[in-house]
């Protein structure tokens, strides 16, 4: 069966120059990465997932090897091509959330559309249909301070689907959030997947990592193992396993 | 539109940052009220200078001889004493010379029992009345009689007279100058104050004759007035003073005169000189405060931006161009500075009126200052905002999110 490539990274090096010392972070990484795929990237801190996480997230380029997302070369693209390609081809979450302080949940999903070459006219549909999606159709009014960590955690997750993102790019999504709240928001990511949304997480939790079809584990900037996760289907029906014990 | 939706986003940005848009409004608010005054004020003293000129009753053909070396009303010595009536009288002997009048002046306090006020005397001649063009409203002026028996007769200006007599009638009354009693024969019209506080009627008149032998008793003059027939004249004639002048005052071809000519033409000239000078002053004072409410603003958004950083990051993540970052603070620098422009201009407009109000210093509002503080508050918005708005723009995305 030939899935449709998003991603398909060949041979990435990246290297950091910091007062004329060059650290080398990733060293040869070759990724693809198929239409509706789960994939988890674990590893230690300092094994290179921020830096992967960058370049996946077209924000910053690799020092060499070659990028395509969804068939269009990255490496060569200039600043406003790159922030087109975020915007609508990539749908970020964070750790720490990220919301606007002080701006309601309905105004933070619609953040991205802001920063569409042309406003869609059914933006407001979009924005409730999303937070619909992650269950806060009845919060949408509220601001960021009185949202619980789960609650913001949905919040992000709807403001990146707000573009109809290739793919979710999920940094350490659970990483603040008690586990009770860290299973709700992998149920959510699993639902999206099985809706056929590729999804990448970043983590350093194995039991986060486990909801993933595909596990990828990097150290010292290279693909130490890339394997399939046989519990697959069965971390998919019980998400209480996401939690962290 | 991109744009607006930028404007949007940096509205929004300051109304979610109030104590930090609550300060940069402060800065600009600060400069441009320190702006508004100070130019105010320089309106006011420009017109003060002015009105002063006028008052001084000059007509096109006429110019003073002022005692003493110097320029215009700054003589470099008060003490000269080698102008006399006879250099008066060697002048009205001149071609195209039509009214000499010779003065002499001091303040002095006068006096009526209990009241007593502080005012200009002019020892004058009766001839001053004609080359003032000054009417008097009750009584008499001084007459040549007057000047011949060197009588004791006073002629007041409306301010001594209101402050020593109220609304009583003082003709014919005695007051006391120094140590002289005067018998009041005449009031002179009342011009009332001009517009930046300058009295023309705090003065009184007596006879030459009488303020060299009885009051002042000096012999010199403190300066001649002289109108000739046609402003065409003028230059003429002040040449020929210049040389009887320095004939009589026996100056030799080295020394300076020891006299200066104060003109219509001079005036104009040394208004325009310390109006331009004045000009460079407020520029430089407005200058520098809103150079103050620029760093302020600066370095306020740089703290702003250095808080905001996750924002940035996330609306870079996703989708926002370096442009849509650098236009977003720079609205956001541009409106305080505007905001902080508007508010400012009304408090210093509020001032300029109360400084005004309460006497405290002259001031004229003029419509200059609003204009040049809305372009100046644009202005600053721009050249402080593009720093901190560019410095945001560059930030490495993925460095904004950790």
């Amino acid at each position: 069966m030939t899935v449709p490539k998003v991603i398909d990274i060949e041979s990435i090096y990246k290297t950091y120059k910091n007062e004329g010392l060059e650290t080398e972070v990733l060293k040869g990484i070759s990724i693809s990465v198929g239409e509706g795929d789960f994939i988890s990237i674990v590893g230690p801190s300092g094994a290179g997932k921020s830096t992967l996480m960058t370049i996946l997230g077209c924000l910053g380029q690799a020092t060499s090897g070659t990028y395509l997302l969804d068939g269009e070369e990255v490496g060569e693209l200039n600043d406003r091509q790159l922030s087109r390609i975020r915007n609508e081809k990539i749908g970020f979450v964070f750790q720490a959330f990220h919301l606007l302080p002080g701006v309601s949940a309905f105004d933070n999903v619609m953040m991205p559309l802001v920063y569409c070459n042309k406003t869609p006219g059914d933006a407001e549909e979009r924005v409730e249909r999303s937070l619909n999606r992650v269950g806060l159709g009845h919060r949408m009014d509220h601001t960021p301070g009185q949202l619980s960590g789960g609650e913001q955690q949905r919040v992000t997750i709807a403001r990146s689907l707000i573009n109809d993102p290739k793919i979710i790019l999920a940094d350490e999504p659970t990483g603040n959030l008690d586990s009770k709240n860290g299973a709700e928001i992998m149920a959510t990511f699993d639902g999206l997947n099985r809706e056929g949304r590729t999804i990448i997480i970043i983590t350093h939790d194995l039991a986060v990592a486990e909801h993933a079809r595909r596990i990828l584990t990097l150290r010292d900037g290279q693909i130490v193992s890339d394997k399939i996760n046989e519990t697959f289907q069965e971390s998919r029906t019980s998400p209480a396993r996401a939690t962290a014990e | 539109m991109r744009l607006f939706r930028n404007l949007a986003q940096a509205l929004r940005g300051l109304r979610l940052n109030k104590a930090n848009t609550f300060l940069m409004t402060l800065g600009v608010m600060i400069g441009i009220a320190s702006l508004t005054v100070i130019v105010s004020i320089g309106e006011g003293t420009k017109s003060k200078v002015l009105n002063r000129i006028t008052n001084l009753g000059f007509g096109p053909e006429s110019f003073s001889v002022m005692s003493g070396a110097g320029r215009l009303f700054f003589g470099r010595s008060r003490n000269t004493t080698s102008m006399t009536l006879q250099d008066a009288d060697d002048i009205r002997a001149m071609p195209h010379v039509t009214i000499v009048v010779p003065r002499q002046r001091k303040r002095m306090r006068i006096i009526n029992k209990k009241e007593f006020t502080t005012t200009r005397v002019y020892g004058v001649s009766p001839e001053w009345q004609v080359a003032r063009g000054w009417t008097v409203v009750d009584g008499a002026f001084l007459s040549d009689m007057d000047m011949d028996r060197k009588r004791k007769v006073i002629v007041l200006g409306a301010t001594p007279a209101y402050k020593l007599f109220g609304e009583k009638d003082p003709l014919g009354k005695k007051i006391r100058v120094g140590q002289v009693f005067f018998e009041v024969v005449g009031l002179l019209e009342k011009k009332g104050l001009t517009e930046s506080g300058y009295d023309p009627d705090d003065r009184a008149l007596i006879p030459l004759s009488t303020s060299m032998s009885r009051l002042f008793r000096q012999t010199h003059l403190h300066s001649i007035k002289v109108v000739t027939t046609h402003p065409g004249k003028v230059k003429d004639t002040m040449a020929g003073v210049t040389q009887i002048l320095r004939r009589n005052h026996g100056l030799s071809p080295l020394a300076d005169d020891d006299f200066r000519f104060v003109t219509p033409e001079g005036i104009m000239q040394w208004v325009t000189e310390s109006e331009q000078a004045l000009n460079r002053m407020l520029f430089l004072i407005s200058t520098v405060s809103l150079l103050v409410g620029g760093i302020v603003i600066m370095n306020i958004l740089l703290v702003s931006i250095r808080e905001r950083i996750h924002e940035i990051g996330v609306r870079r993540c996703f989708g926002a161009r370096r442009s849509d970052i650098t236009q977003q603070f720079l609205f956001e620098s541009i409106f305080v500075s505007l905001l902080g422009g508007a508010m400012g201009t009304m408090l210093g407009w509020t001032l300029s009126t109360g400084l005004k109000r309460f006497d405290l210093l002259p001031t004229k509002i003029t419509w200059d200052p609003f204009i040049l503080a809305f372009l100046f508050s644009v202005i600053v918005g721009l050249v402080f905002g593009i720093h901190p708005a560019r410095k945001a723009a560059w930030l490495n995305p993925d460095e904004t999110l950790r």
